[in-house]
């Protein structure tokens, strides 16, 4: 018990280390910035920064749920295929009024919490490495959509779906504030919570976090179970920005997502992250495609320059931390 | 002591190995029962044809997954060369002698880049090979968008012909197959592929020249994919950026199929090409019996889950 009460993981996640990762990361954002803004005009208004702040918030959802995985030393690669899939089924509503919204996002969430328990079972239970347990269920979600669609592109969805994704409060987008909600809740559950030590302890060391009393498997499950959902909810949000549903939707976001947590500071060997960082990750990488598209480059272009930085980015954290 | 762990490692691989072989001749007279057309030396032609590409690529994985890496650049690496190779030959359809090397060596090049980046920077190789794998599919987007080029005659004939009735990229195959398994398990630099991949700190300490062999497993990669891009140009006869899309994760199902561990160290060559085999057979029946691609993928899942779950033992 008394291992738990002990502040030992979070220090370890607030270690001088984990806190010059976060701020080394916001001073290239800031600089990516500076040299946006100076390299076109168009970066710093209003409507280009909330047009590149919509686009990140499906893909900040997943992240937040990503990060959860890696910390547990895994990873999954399944979000993408999921998100296309929760948004088929919320096509299969047929639905074209808001009533309908919370019974898709119910759905939404149970199609992905079986998702994501099935992923972690296989993990923990089963010790299939979480490369392959996360391939094998994307093929298969994909599989499973594509015969439900037949192929087809469906479209539809009650209005509200649309304003979720790309409507304003008060200027700010939707999403963004949902983001921000899920951010802020599972940090907490993640950095203030009994739980969050216990996934900082499983991550580090399994079998001291199995020696102290925590249940890894169980850990590791309700990881799996968390980025299930938030992909999930990211699907949605995504599906209503879409607008349409094509049985690609989110496709790339299994790969950003680990990018822009391991660019935030998330080490793929597990215990060692912070889900804020994470999303300064997230938004460093939006801020670059932005800048290749505002320079006029070719959006090819993006997958070179996002190569190089996903590389370099690793590295940094490699060597800072050696 | 390492005798024994030696001895029951190989037994635990026979058994895998048995266990594939045993599903290829259940699938067969599956087949066989099915269609009247699939157990025809035509259909089994067509289907040995088809061995080359993903055998080259799976074959490729194999070594970095004994290493102890994971190569998921190889998809893009492939669009990559077919793309120059078609356009190369539609410029000089007569300097094939030229451009098929050309192909080869710098898929290889790229390969033992990405040895390379994991040796001296330390990231971890799903990061190195996927920020490959994005540099490559965008350079390749950025010369040609679309699929394009063509082929001569001649070259598109590698892909169709036949030695004696036998295609010959089966032959091809099944050579680079021996000699590689041959390499692997009797010469000094193979065995270290397997050492590194079982305790990379022991090789270390033994002395073996541990970078060297990382980056050598990488660019052996890169180099089966070179092969896999010459034979899937001469067939297909364009340059397709995406055509190796599906292809990066698609290498990987026979490796673990075949019983290579992903966490490196064991496994071989032999179970990848009873992989190959089985998952190219498979496809092929499924085909057969008119079941959707859909579903194929489906059962592409579950044949992931299933073999490592038999191949696995469970530890704590």
């Amino acid at each position: 018990m008394a291992p738990l009460d002990t502040p030992m993981p979070r220090s370890q996640s607030m270690s001088m280390a984990s806190v010059f990762e976060r701020y080394g990361l916001l001073v290239f954002l800031v600089a990516l910035m500076t040299v946006a803004a100076l390299a076109s005009p168009t970066f710093l208004r209003p409507a280009n920064l909330v047009n590149v702040l919509t686009i990140a918030a499906p893909l900040g959802m997943v992240v937040v749920g990503q990060t959860f995985v890696i910390l547990v030393r895994g990873l999954d690669l399944s979000v993408a295929s999921l998100m296309a899939t929760v948004a088929v089924l919320a096509t299969a509503f047929k639905a074209t009024t808001n009533e309908a919204i919370p019974m898709i996002f119910i759905a939404a969430i149970a199609l992905s919490a079986v998702v994501g328990l099935v992923n972690g079972w296989l993990v923990a239970k089963r010790n299939v490495s979480p490369f392959l347990a996360t391939l094998a269920m994307m093929i298969i979600l994909q599989g499973i959509r594509f015969a439900y669609t037949g192929g087809a592109p469906i479209s539809t969805l009650p209005p509200g779906m649309g304003f979720l994704a790309s409507g304003r409060i008060f200027g700010v987008p939707v999403n963004l504030i949902t983001l921000a909600f899920l951010a802020i809740a599972f940090g907490i559950v993640l950095h203030r919570s009994r739980f969050g030590r216990e996934i900082f302890m499983v991550g580090s060391n399994p079998k001291a976090a199995f020696l102290n009393g925590v249940a890894p498997d169980r850990v590791v499950i309700l990881c799996y179970v968390i980025c299930s959902v938030c992909a999930g909810i990211g699907g949605l949000f995504l599906l209503g920005y879409v607008g349409t549903v094509s049985n690609w939707v989110g496709q790339g976001y299994e790969l950003d997502s680990i990018v822009a947590a391991v660019m935030g500071g998330v080490a793929l060997t597990g215990g060692r992250g912070n889900i804020f960082a994470a999303l300064l990750g997230v938004a460093v990488l939006v801020v670059i495609n932005n800048l290749v598209l505002l320079l006029g480059f070719p959006i090819e272009m993006q997958l070179i320059i996002k190569g190089v930085i996903i590389i370099g980015a690793a590295a940094f954290y490699r060597t800072r931390l050696a | 002591m390492s005798a024994i762990t030696v001895d029951l490692r190989r037994n635990r691989l026979m058994l895998s190995y048995l266990i594939v072989a045993v599903l290829l001749v259940v699938l067969a007279v599956a087949g066989g029962l099915l269609s009247d057309r699939f157990l025809t030396w035509r259909n089994i032609g067509n289907l040995f044809q088809q061995l080359i590409v993903l055998g080259m690529v799976s074959l490729g994985q194999t070594f970095v997954v004994l290493m102890g890496g994971i190569d998921l650049a190889i998809g893009s690496l492939v669009g990559a060369l077919t793309v120059f190779l078609a356009n190369f030959l539609e410029w000089r359809p007569d300097l094939v002698w030229l451009a098929l090397p050309l192909a080869l060596v710098a898929a290889t090049a790229v390969g033992a880049l990405n040895g390379l980046l994991t040796v001296v920077l330390r990231v971890h190789p799903l990061i190195v090979t996927l920020g490959m794998s994005s540099i490559v599919f965008g350079a390749t987007l950025m010369y040609r968008k679309e699929p394009g080029g063509s082929v001569p005659r001649a070259f598109a004939d590698i892909a169709y012909a036949k030695v004696g009735g036998i295609p010959f990229s089966a032959i091809v195959l099944v050579v680079i197959f021996a000699f590689a398994g041959l390499w692997l398990q009797r010469t000094r630099t193979g065995r270290s592929i397997y050492f590194v991949g079982g305790d990379r700190e022991a090789a270390r300490l033994n002395g073996l020249p541990v970078d060297r062999i990382v980056v050598l497993a990488y660019a052996l990669s890169g180099l089966c994919a070179g092969i896999a891009a010459i034979f899937l140009t001469a067939r297909t006869g364009v340059g397709d950026p995406r055509i190796g899309a599906a292809l990066t994760l698609q290498s990987v199902t026979p490796v673990v199929v075949g019983g290579t561990i992903l966490a490196g160290g064991r496994g071989g060559v032999l179970g990848t090409f009873l992989g190959v085999l089985l998952v190219t057979m498979l496809n092929s029946l499924l085909n057969f019996v008119n079941v959707s691609s859909y579903y194929q993928w489906v059962i592409q899942g579950l044949i992931i889950i299933i073999a490592v779950g038999i191949h696995t033992t469970r530890r704590r």
